[in-house]
């Protein structure tokens, strides 16, 4: 044997992990299968596919123009006025609970159970908290803002703990030289590092919201969903069309703006 | 004039890091600390504006007696000295402007200090500040744009704007390349020329020391072993200063560690 | 920029030196805020006293929940299966799928720009809409069930996947790849052992989190008729039974709770 022969042995033998993992992973597919079905696929599957394609390309010009609340331009900025709201609301509440979830700032006990409540909070969707808003403000875009900011905190929070965490504290020691209050280290050492990071990520959030903000609509709690589900179910497919066009408008629109107000803050 | 006398410093888990230190620095003197890590440089510059202190002496820094001071004394003392970091301690995220006008923060009205609005005369004197140090152009440019040179120079900026009557220098030099290093202390003793400010540095390199400082201290183990002019160095005090003594390596490390827990938030 | 427009004060320094100050556009972005938010408030409806005096309801409704009604369990197994079934097989797909058509809308793989610019815009359009929306229109096309629950996940999956796929390969070390090619290998097999060794860690982690996110949203896609648990979670809240709600929002905190950790440790095992 040479010494070719005996580096070909040496070769790490992963194989079995490799096989194992595939393995596993086919069993779960295949189990997964059975979601897949085309039995309900009718022809009318089809000729609805066709006319909501036919739809987007011939829009109802006069709904995209239409001023008035039962307009697109009004249904969008009422979308995009219950994300705003909501995020603002969620990013103030989420910030007493940053603090408490840090288990470097609390004690250990409290910071896990307000981590637990954070995570319960973030896994109910938000059509279920939609739902019971409605019976606090009745239907409406209140109850929708009321969702948007329960649903921020959650994942606000979290990214705030992150932020804090990665504080450069040295700059704290030479405000100490300087003979700074505690108050005045905060204001002016803190401070302007936190407030483009968190502004960022509320940003963030913010996109995020005005996605979950549409389907909204869908419960009655305002916003550009509930004209798509009447008009769907109406089979009005040019009405259909023109609330999907001003949808993907203005989500685009705001990504990109958001997209690029966020690298000018963390960047400068 | 800063006065020492017999001061000591013992670490909460025990270690000595300063024994029997007696040091007198008059006005406009500029002195540089030297010895190996470890050795107390820091602690001994620490305990002049009392961020650490003594556990034992006393110190007293234009008559008033360091010790006695708390809260307000403590700062209004801290006010009157600058000090200067290794890694610059600038808030990064700011513009270079607004780093030298956290030194005005501690003596302006509430309301202003809350919504940071800072007068005209304030904005002259930072960069007044700043064109000592040479680098007003970058007055609007944020910090964490600027060279490793260029942002001690910031701190150095802030510093003077404090107008303090003593600069502490903590390593000043230790993470800039040779060529700047030389500059900052180019800055260091035009400043303590110009302006008659004591300067006391702690610091690594032995040839800047010579070159730059009129007076030079030697610790080693915690205690003062050598104390004269800067020309009076040769090589015979210098390796009595770094010669390693046997059984001290263990001890670095624990100080090393106590050192942290002094520089949090409180 | 923009702040370039506003007026900048010039400051002249007692020996005679001038600097231009820039403004600080704080004040202007905080008037902004404020407008937005009254602009917000007066759209929205919203009222503090509402809250005040009716946030009680809300609370209601929770004690409701609780306890939980656990008789009901033995009937959500089957639903959630078909929840879980919908995320898996949807993100696996998607996982799939997403991998040639970050290959076509990579630049520094495909070499014609307008392939790239088709490939790219076909992925942002598919990231527009959100899932329920695309379940919805898919409940109209392949009719109500988990089908339509898995089309809008497999649509969402290689949009997401997709998106951060090609701006991976967009960075990558090309050095190898170019040596391949110089060796005659095809583009594929350039790919394949030149580029995937070092985009497979991040492309596993990143099909391991959109599956995490996946199952989060499957769950109220059954609110539009796509299958899964919330088709029960939308009866449930239609008739009022709470107690019944709280059951399936317990089971889907347990599960995605499982789920995350599950996938949190695969994802630290990847890097």
């Amino acid at each position: 044997m040479n010494a070719i022969d005996k580096q070909l042995q040496l070769q790490p033998n992963r194989r079995m992990s490799y096989i194992m993992t595939i393995f596993i992973l086919s069993i779960l597919f295949v189990w997964s299968v059975s979601t897949i079905h085309f039995e309900n696929v009718s022809l009318n599957g089809t000729k609805i596919a066709k006319n909501i394609l036919v739809g987007l390309l011939n829009p109802d010009w006069s709904l995209i123009f239409n001023v008035s609340t039962g307009g697109i331009p009004y249904l969008l900025i009422e979308t995009m006025a219950i994300a705003f709201l909501g995020t603002i609301v969620g990013a103030l509440l989420a910030i007493p609970l940053a603090f408490l979830s840090a288990s470097n700032i609390m004690p250990k006990p409290i910071a896990f159970v307000v981590r637990l409540l954070l995570i319960i909070i973030r896994t109910i969707p938000a059509i279920v908290y939609g739902l019971m808003f409605i019976r606090v403000t009745g239907p409406g875009p209140f109850a929708g803002v009321l969702t948007m900011s329960l649903t921020s905190i959650g994942m606000l929070s979290k990214l705030y703990v992150d932020v804090i965490e990665d504080l450069d504290k040295s700059v704290l020691e030479s405000m100490e030289a300087i003979g700074c209050t505690l108050m005045e280290k905060i204001r002016f050492g803190i401070w302007p590092q936190l407030t483009a990071l968190l502004l960022s990520i509320v940003i963030y959030r913010f996109d995020m919201n005005l996605r979950d903000a549409t389907v909204l609509g869908l419960v009655g709690a305002g916003g550009i969903g509930a004209p798509l589900i009447f008009a769907m179910n109406a089979y009005k497919w040019s009405e259909v069309g023109a609330i999907l066009l001003g949808l993907i408008l203005l989500i685009l629109v705001v990504e990109f703006v958001s997209n690029r107000i966020r690298t000018k803050l963390v960047r400068g | 004039m800063i006065e020492f006398r017999e001061v000591e410093k013992r670490y909460p888990n025990g270690f000595l890091a300063l024994n029997q230190i007696n040091l007198q620095i008059e006005q406009a003197e500029f002195v540089a600390i030297i010895g190996l890590s470890g050795a107390g440089k820091s602690t001994l510059l620490r305990c002049i504006n009392k961020m650490h202190d003594i556990t034992g002496g006393s110190l007293s820094v234009d008559s008033v007696d360091v010790q006695q001071l708390k809260g307000k004394g403590i700062r209004k003392l801290r006010r009157n000295i600058g000090m200067i970091f290794q890694s610059f301690n600038l808030v990064t995220r700011v513009s270079v402007l607004k780093n030298v006008l956290v030194s005005f923060v501690p003596n302006m009205p509430f309301w202003r200090k809350m919504l940071g609005i800072f007068t005209k005369e304030e904005k002259l004197k930072a960069l007044m500040a700043l064109d000592q140090v040479g680098i007003l152009d970058k007055a609007y440019v944020r910090v964490d744009q600027l060279s490793g040179g260029q942002q001690q120079r910031v701190a150095l900026a802030r510093t003077l704007a404090q107008n303090p009557s003593i600069i502490l220098a903590d390593e000043p030099v230790a993470s800039l390349d040779p060529v700047t290093a030389k500059q900052v202390m180019e800055d260091f003793k035009r400043i303590n020329q110009e302006f008659n400010m004591t300067i006391i540095i702690n610091i690594h390199h032995v040839e800047l020391a010579l070159a730059y400082a009129t007076r030079v201290i030697g610790v080693r183990s915690g205690e003062i072993v050598f104390d004269g002019r800067a020309c009076e160095v040769d090589e015979e005090i210098l390796s009595y200063i770094y010669n390693n003594s046997e059984g001290r390596g263990a001890n670095n490390h624990a100080m090393e560690a106590a050192i942290p827990e002094k520089n949090g938030i409180a | 920029m923009q702040w370039k427009l506003l007026s900048q004060k010039k400051m002249v320094l007692p020996n005679d030196k001038e600097v231009l100050e820039k403004r600080s556009i704080m004040p202007l972005m905080l008037l902004i805020l404020l407008l937005l938010t009254f602009l917000s408030i007066r759209i929205t409806g919203f009222s503090i006293e509402v809250i005040v005096n009716r946030i009680s309801q809300f609370f209601v409704i929770i004690q409701q929940m609780i306890p939980p009604n656990w008789t009901y369990l033995s009937k959500l197994w089957q639903p959630l299966f078909d929840t879980i079934k919908m995320s898996l097989f949807g993100s696996v797909l998607g996982a799939i799928c997403a991998l040639p058509i970050s290959m076509l809308a990579a630049t520094n793989i495909t070499k014609n720009r307008w392939i790239t610019m088709s490939c790219k815009f076909i992925l942002s359009l598919l990231r527009t809409l959100p899932t329920l929306i695309v379940a919805l229109i898919a409940t109209f096309i392949f009719g109500l069930g988990t089908m339509a629950g898995t089309i809008a996940i497999f649509l969402f999956t290689i949009a997401y996947v997709g998106k951060l796929l090609y701006e991976q390969i967009e960075s990558v070390d090309m050095k190898a790849y170019e040596a391949m090619c110089s060796m005659g290998l095809t583009t594929i097999q350039a790919f394949r052992y030149a580029i995937m060794p070092q985009i497979l860690p991040n492309y596993l982690s990143t099909s391991l989190f959109c599956f995490e996110g996946n199952v989060r949203y499957a769950s109220i896609l059954g609110y539009v008729g796509a299958g899964g648990i919330g088709l029960l979670l939308n009866e449930s809240l239609g008739w009022r039974s709470y107690a019944n709600v709280g059951m399936i929002l317990l089971m889907l905190v347990c599960t995605v709770f499982i789920i995350e950790t599950t996938s949190e440790y695969l994802r630290k095992k990847l890097m």
